[in-house]
C-alpha cells in the first residue's frame, strides 16, 4: 500500500485509433521509475492521461490511495502530482524566481478570495531561489525565459514541479533536446532527486541515461504494456530486445 | 464652471468603464470585444428603477448586479472557447444585447429611455461621486495587481495550461475576472445613464466597445494609469476640438490601428522603454 | 410554400454571405488572422460597381472591374498591414484590423457622403416566375448563378492548377511547402487577390439588390462573416460554405418567427454562441 501512482487498466482511444490499451502501473513511494518506448507507444498518451489532459475511456488512476480518474488537472496537481514538461513552456514577462514562487504559494492561490487577500510574495521567492539553487541554475534566478538556452529552462520545469513538494514528480522527455553532457547532468541531477527520497516517474527516450540512472524500467510498447522491473532483467528481456530493433527475436 | 463640471464627470465614467476592462482583458488577458453590453445593462438597470422610484444610490449596486450576472454568462463561455473564437463570442453578445433590447418595448425599444431622473446630488455632487467611483477602482486595480490574483492573473493571461500544472483553478479566476470587471462596468452604467439622463440601443453598440477597448489599448493593456490617462484624454477630445468631432471614429479607428502597428503595448509600453533606455545610456 | 420561398430567399443570402466569408476564410487558414478589414474590400467592390456601371452603362464591365481592382487593393492590404505584423500575438492583427475597417467606413462617409449613391438606372430589377406564384428578381437570380460560377472556379483552381495546389500545400504546412520550393509571398499575395475579388463580387450583388450603397454596409456582414467562418471551424472552406448557407436560411426563417424577439443581425450570433457553447471548435472545426 506504498504505491503513490497506481494505474489500473487504462485504455485511451482517439477516433478510429487505440493509442493505449490495457495498461496498468505502480509506482512505490520513494521508487525513481524509467518509463521508456519506442516511437508511437503512447507514452505520452498514458502520461496524459495520469496528468488528466486526455480522459481515458477505461480504468482508473489513482495517487495516494485517492482515485483521480475524473479529476480535472488542478485538482491532480494539488493532491500531490506534479508535471515537469517535454515542451517547455516558462511563464514569458515573469522571473525564472516568480515562474517558480507562483508554484511555491500553491496555498496562496488556492480560491480567488484568499488570493485576494495576499499581498506577501517574500517566503515563496526565497524558496524559489532556493530551488534554483538546488536545480543549478541559481545564477539565473532574476532573468526572464527568453534568453536563456534549453538547458536552463528545462531545469526550471523541474524547478517549479518541485516548488509544489508533490507526492510524484512526473519527468517528460526532460533530456529532449539537449547534449551529451548537459543530458548527463540534468539525469545526476534527477538521481540525487530520487535518493533524497522524491518518488519519480521518469518518461524518456535517451535509453542510456535511463539505464544509468533508474533502478526500475517500465516498457510499453505499441499501447500496450511489454516489462516491468529490475533495469538489468527488463533489458534483457527478448520481447523488449524485439520492440526496439524489431524484426525477428 | 458648469462645462467643465460635465466634462470631469464624463471623464470619471470613462475611466471607470475602461478599467473595468483593463481588469478582464489586461490583468486576466480574456480579449473582450463585447464590453458595451455590460455598460448597457448597468445604464437601462440603473435608468428603469430610477424612474420606478428607486433612490439613485440604490440602483447601483443593481445594475453591478445585473450586469455581473450577463458577465458570469459570458465568463463561462470563454471556459469554452478561447482567443479568437472567444473574441468572436463577445462581439456576438454585444449584438445579442443590442438585439434584444432594440426589441423590448418596455425597455424603450429603439428610442431608448428618457427623462431618466436627477440624483439629488446636483451637479457638484454627483461629479465627486464619480471622480470618487473611479479614484477607489484604480486604487483597487493596483492593489489586486500586488495581491496573489493579480500574480495568479498574469499566469493565466501569459499560459492558460501551465497555470493549471502549477494548481491553479483556471476557470475560477477567469470567473472571477468577468464578475468584477462586468459588475463595474454595470456601476459606470449607471452612473452614465444618470450623467445624460437619457440613453438608447446605440450608445452601446460595437463601436462603444471598439472605443472602449481602444483606450485599454492605448493606454496600454494591463497597466491602471495607462489606461486610466487615455480614457480620461480620449473621452472628451471630442468635446474639446469640436472640430474632431465628425472625425472622431476616424481618429479613434487610426490610433488603434497606429498602435497596433507601431506600440502594441501603448503609452506605458512607450514610456517603459524610454526610461529603460535613458537608464541604459546614463553611465 | 411558404417555406420554400423563404427557402430560396435563405439560398440567395448564403451565396452572398459565402462570398463574402470565403474571403476571411481563406485567410485565417493561411495566417491565422481574423481579417475584419475585409468588409472595407466588400464595400469598395459596392462603390466601384455603382460608379463604373453608372460611367459606362455596363454592369459586365463593372463587376471585373471591381474584383480586379479590389482583389489588388487585397493584396496592398495584406503588404502594408498584416506582413509587419505576423510575429506578434494574434489579436494585435485582430485589433489593428478592426481598426482599418472602422476608419474605412469613416473614409467612405469622407469622401462619398453619408447617404451613399445609387445605380443611375438600376440593371436586372425585373423578376421572373420561378414557380407558381413566387417570383424572383433577375438580380437574385444573378447572386446565385455568379456565386456557383465563382465557387466552382476557385474549387478547380485549387485543385487543377498547379498554382492552386501549392496553396492548398501552403495552408496545411507551410514549412513542408516552403521545402518544396513554393513561393510562400507569392501564395500569400494570391490568396489576398482571391479572397478580396469574390467580396468585391458580393459588393457588387449587394448593391445591386438593394440598389444602394452607403459606407456602413459592410458592419453587418464583416461580423456576420465572422460568425460564418467561426461556426464552420475557422480555416474550414467546406465549413464556411455550409455555415454560410444555414446561417442565410436560418435567417429567413428566424426573421419570420423570431422577429418579435430578436432582430434579424442578433439571429446569426445568437446562433452562433448556441453552436459554440456545443461544439467549441465550429461545426466542421477539428477539436483541439
Amino acid at each position: 500500500m506504498s504505491a503513490v501512482l497506481e494505474v489500473r487498466d487504462i485504455t485511451v482511444r482517439f477516433g478510429g485509433v487505440t493509442a493505449v490499451e490495457g495498461v496498468s502501473l505502480k509506482v512505490e513511494s520513494g521508487a525513481l521509475v524509467g518509463f521508456i518506448g519506442p516511437n508511437g507507444a503512447g507514452k505520452t498518451t498514458l502520461m496524459r492521461a495520469i496528468t488528466g489532459t486526455v480522459t481515458p475511456q477505461n480504468g482508473q488512476v489513482h495517487l495516494s490511495g485517492r482515485e483521480i480518474t475524473a479529476w480535472p488537472v488542478h485538482r491532480r496537481i494539488r493532491a500531490g502530482l506534479a508535471l515537469a514538461q517535454q515542451i517547455v513552456q516558462p511563464l514569458k514577462a515573469m522571473t525564472l524566481a516568480e515562474n517558480v514562487a507562483l508554484a511555491a504559494g500553491a496555498r496562496k492561490t488556492r480560491n480567488p478570495l484568499k488570493a485576494l487577500l495576499q499581498t506577501n510574495r517574500m517566503p515563496e521567492l526565497a524558496r524559489a531561489r532556493e530551488l534554483l539553487a538546488l536545480v543549478g541554475i541559481g545564477d539565473a534566478a532574476e532573468a526572464r525565459p527568453g534568453t536563456l538556452p534549453l538547458g536552463y529552462l528545462k531545469r526550471l520545469e523541474v524547478a517549479r514541479a518541485l516548488a509544489l513538494r508533490p507526492k510524484l514528480l512526473l519527468l517528460d522527455e526532460p533530456l529532449a533536446g539537449l547534449n551529451q553532457s548537459e543530458a548527463q547532468a540534468l539525469a545526476d541531477l534527477i538521481r540525487k532527486l530520487a535518493d533524497a527520497g522524491q518518488t519519480i516517474l521518469l518518461i524518456e527516450h535517451n535509453l542510456r541515461e535511463v539505464l544509468r540512472i533508474c533502478p526500475t524500467i517500465y516498457v510499453q510498447d505499441n499501447g500496450r504494456p511489454l516489462a516491468f522491473g529490475a533495469a538489468q532483467e527488463v533489458m534483457a528481456d527478448p520481447k523488449v530486445r524485439q520492440a526496439y530493433l524489431g524484426g525477428q527475436a | 464652471m458648469a462645462y467643465e463640471i460635465t466634462l470631469l464627470t464624463t471623464m470619471a465614467i470613462s475611466v471607470l468603464f475602461a478599467l473595468s476592462l483593463n481588469f478582464i482583458t489586461g490583468f486576466c488577458g480574456q480579449i473582450s470585444l463585447g464590453h458595451a453590453a455590460f455598460l448597457g445593462t448597468g445604464a437601462y438597470t440603473g435608468a428603469m428603477l430610477a424612474k420606478a422610484g428607486v433612490p439613485f444610490l440604490l440602483t447601483l449596486p443593481a445594475a453591478a448586479a445585473m450586469a455581473a450576472t450577463l458577465g458570469v454568462l459570458v465568463g463561462l463561455a470563454s471556459l469554452r472557447v478561447r482567443h479568437d473564437f472567444l473574441a468572436i463570442t463577445t462581439m456576438g453578445v454585444g449584438f445579442l444585447f443590442l438585439g434584444l433590447v432594440r426589441q423590448q418595448d418596455f425597455l424603450g425599444g429603439e428610442l431608448g429611455i428618457a427623462g431618466i431622473p436627477a440624483t439629488g446630488l446636483g451637479k457638484i455632487g454627483f461629479m465627486a461621486l464619480c471622480i470618487a467611483l473611479a479614484a477607489a477602482f484604480v486604487a483597487f486595480s493596483l492593489y489586486v495587481r500586488r495581491t496573489w490574483m493579480g500574480y495568479v492573473f498574469e499566469s493565466i493571461a501569459d499560459n492558460e495550461d501551465v497555470s493549471r500544472v502549477l494548481g491553479i483553478d483556471v476557470a475560477r479566476y477567469k470567473l472571477a475576472a468577468f464578475i468584477i470587471g462586468t459588475a463595474v462596468a454595470g456601476v459606470s452604467g449607471a452612473l452614465y445613464a444618470h450623467h445624460f439622463r437619457f440613453i438608447g440601443p446605440d450608445s452601446f453598440g460595437f463601436v462603444e466597445s471598439i472605443s472602449v477597448l481602444a483606450m485599454v489599448i492605448v493606454g496600454g493593456i494591463g497597466s491602471v494609469w495607462g489606461v486610466a490617462a487615455a480614457a480620461a484624454v480620449l473621452s472628451v477630445l471630442p468635446l474639446w476640438f469640436q472640430v474632431i468631432d465628425d472625425y472622431k471614429l476616424l481618429l479613434y479607428s487610426a490610433l488603434l490601428f497606429g498602435m497596433m502597428r507601431f506600440a502594441p503595448d501603448g503609452v506605458a509600453g512607450l514610456l517603459r522603454n524610454l526610461l529603460r533606455r535613458r537608464k541604459a545610456v546614463t553611465p | 410554400m411558404l417555406y420554400l420561398e423563404l427557402f430560396i430567399q435563405g439560398i440567395v443570402q448564403g451565396s452572398i454571405y459565402a462570398l463574402i466569408a470565403l474571403g476571411l476564410t481563406l485567410v485565417y487558414g493561411l495566417l491565422r488572422i481574423l481579417h475584419v478589414a475585409h468588409a472595407a474590400l466588400f464595400t469598395l467592390g459596392g462603390y466601384l460597381g455603382v460608379i463604373v456601371t453608372n460611367a459606362t452603362g455596363s454592369l459586365a464591365f463593372a463587376v471585373v472591374v471591381a474584383m480586379v481592382v479590389v482583389g489588388l487593393a487585397g493584396m496592398g492590404l495584406y503588404k502594408l498591414a498584416y506582413e509587419p505584423l505576423l510575429d506578434r500575438p494574434p489579436y494585435i492583427a485582430l485589433i489593428a484590423s478592426i481598426g482599418l475597417f472602422i476608419a474605412s467606413e469613416e473614409i467612405f462617409r469622407l469622401i462619398f457622403g453619408p447617404y451613399g449613391l445609387s445605380y443611375a438606372e438600376a440593371p436586372l430589377q425585373g423578376q421572373f416566375e420561378l414557380f407558381a406564384g413566387f417570383f424572383l428578381k433577375h438580380g437574385e437570380a444573378l447572386a446565385i448563378v455568379l456565386s456557383v460560377v465563382l465557387l466552382s472556379g476557385l474549387a478547380w483552381l485549387s485543385t487543377r492548377t498547379r498554382t492552386g495546389i501549392a496553396w492548398r500545400a501552403t495552408v496545411s504546412d507551410p514549412e513542408m511547402a516552403e521545402a518544396f520550393g513554393v513561393d510562400i509571398q507569392k501564395v500569400r499575395y494570391l490568396n489576398f487577390f482571391i479572397g478580396s475579388a469574390l467580396a468585391a463580387a458580393a459588393g457588387v450583388l449587394v448593391a445591386l439588390l438593394n440598389n444602394l450603397v452607403e459606407p456602413t454596409m459592410g458592419s453587418v456582414p464583416s461580423y456576420k462573416a465572422l460568425a460564418i467562418i467561426v461556426l464552420g471551424g475557422l480555416g474550414s472552406i467546406r465549413g464556411t460554405l455550409l455555415a454560410a448557407m444555414a446561417l442565410g436560411v436560418i435567417e429567413a426563417f428566424g426573421t419570420i418567427y423570431l422577429g418579435h424577439l430578436l432582430d434579424r443581425d442578433a439571429i446569426a450570433f445568437a446562433f452562433l454562441i448556441l453552436v459554440l457553447m456545443l461544439r467549441p471548435q465550429g461545426l466542421l472545426g477539428k477539436a483541439s
